[in-house]
């Protein structure tokens, strides 16, 4: 495989396969009935798997794919889900996937960084507002207390996120875990 | 197989535009509506995006797009209606909740502009059949290799599906606890994930070397099987687009600049 970083067919082949992880996640949340989405699994395993910018393709192609197959709300979070996927494969490269409490470390700065993101466009499109019942309740809370909508858009979020960001990571580093060594070297960028 | 797409095949004059066009559409209703904060210009944006569904026949599958911001639209405007940072005048009380006019033409404002967004991109979406749309962009120079990722990952979604509800289905009659608290459902997601996240990168290992056969890597132009046409109403409806965008940006730039 060449050293550089352009797309190689094994990445141009995982893209689609994260993807669909992200979507079959949030299947099998719901068939569970989970009180969460946990959909940006494959997103974060792709970034395990081949590093930041892979990771950062997937979560774009992820909200764009929703964007045209579920509603096009989504395609304004996609910065959220580029994110997701570049953080995931940084904290991978630093080791912080090494063992369960790194990665709940991971998860929660996941989390924290798709907060940051979604902020300014929940304060652009919905003038602070999540669209999440209790979040937004939080919201009224806070902003009944003149606290400032930046603040209260990011716990807004934060309630929403922290949770389920932090499963989602959780789970993820518990499948990758579980990956035969061998096929995991296949999707190494740099030999 | 369930089918993804939210295309509706129809044979209408918006159907018939090039993808690209609609896109422009997309891109200068959602642009306008962020530079003219006014009601009037949003609902002129909203009525073309009507009139045209109206045109596509594809108004129902609309009103279920912005049927999906119905709740946070009616937060919106309790949450402005009660807190904006302008409200001065006193509209109507219910049980001592006081709400504002300046918080409700707020959040009305706030609502049409979502809802023009929602509705000028769900035109794009049901009446551009995903594949033709990824065509399209090939043809215009985006790279075929995110124009495969694209086009694939909407046939492996379904296929990948099915596989997850095999999966269940299997793990299930294997005694999987799938109901229970909350740590027995997480300890099931590891059981029906697992697998599929398995099967699924062993078939992409095998996609890989699939496409390296038949000369996927190499790296010459694509010819294509279907070219999408351009016609003269495309070229002017881009250019009109074009237009309108560039003199509405330049207006706000100007006024900017003079106050």
């Amino acid at each position: 495989m060449a050293k550089s970083s352009k797309l190689t067919t094994m990445i141009i082949v995982l893209i689609p396969v994260a993807v669909g992880i992200n979507y079959a996640g949030k299947f099998f949340a719901e068939a569970l009935k989970l009180p969460l989405w946990l959909d940006s699994i494959g997103t974060v395993l792709a970034a395990m798997l081949a590093g930041p910018i892979v990771g950062g393709i997937s979560g774009a192609i992820n909200n764009i794919i929703y964007g045209l197959t579920v509603g096009p709300v989504s395609f304004i979070y996609a910065l959220t889900s580029v994110g997701i996927g570049i953080v995931a494969g940084l904290l991978y490269k630093a080791k912080m996937f090494e063992n369960a409490f790194r990665a709940l470390i991971s998860g929660l700065i996941i989390a924290v960084v798709a907060t940051v993101i979604s902020v300014p466009i929940n304060v652009i499109f919905w003038e602070g507002q999540t669209g999440n019942v209790w979040g937004d309740a939080l919201f009224a809370f806070l902003r009944s207390k003149n606290i400032g909508i930046w603040l209260a858009s990011f716990f807004d979020e934060l309630v929403v996120d922290l949770v389920d960001k932090v499963f989602t990571v959780f789970i993820a580093y518990g499948i990758f875990r579980a990956l035969p060594k061998s096929l995991i070297y296949n999707f190494r960028q740099e030999q | 197989m369930k089918a993804i797409s939210l295309y509706v095949d129809k044979d209408t004059f918006v159907h018939k535009l090039e993808p690209v066009t609609k896109f422009w559409y997309a891109l200068a209703s959602v642009v306008l509506s962020f530079i003219f904060p006014s009601i009037w210009m949003g609902l002129l944006i909203l009525s073309t995006s009507i009139f045209l569904s109206l045109v596509a026949r594809v108004l129902k599958n609309m009103v279920g797009f912005v049927s999906a911001v119905l709740v946070v639209s009616i937060t919106m405007l309790v949450i402005q209606g009660m807190f904006y940072k302008e409200n001065v005048t006193l509209v109507f009380t219910i049980g001592g909740l006081k709400f504002y006019k300046e918080g409700l033409l707020h959040a009305i404002l706030l609502i049409i502009r979502v809802v023009n967004m929602i509705t000028a991109f769900g035109l794009l979406i049901l009446t551009t059949r995903p594949s033709d749309m990824v065509t399209n962009l090939v043809q215009k120079g985006m790279s075929p290799k995110l124009g495969y990722i694209l086009s694939s990952v909407l046939q492996i979604i379904p296929q990948m599906l099915s596989t997850a509800s095999t999966i269940i289905d299997a793990q299930c009659s294997r005694g999987l606890e799938t109901e229970g608290n909350f740590s027995e459902k997480l300890r099931a997601v590891f059981a029906l994930l697992g697998p599929l996240v398995l099967s699924s990168l062993v078939e992409a290992r095998e996609r890989a070397v699939a496409l390296e056969m038949r000369g996927f890597g190499v790296s010459n132009k694509p010819t294509f099987v279907r070219e999408i046409p351009e016609t003269k109403v495309d070229k002017t409806l881009k250019f009109l687009m074009k237009t309108i965008l560039i003199f509405a940006i330049s207006w706000r730039v100007f006024s900017w600049i003079m106050w």
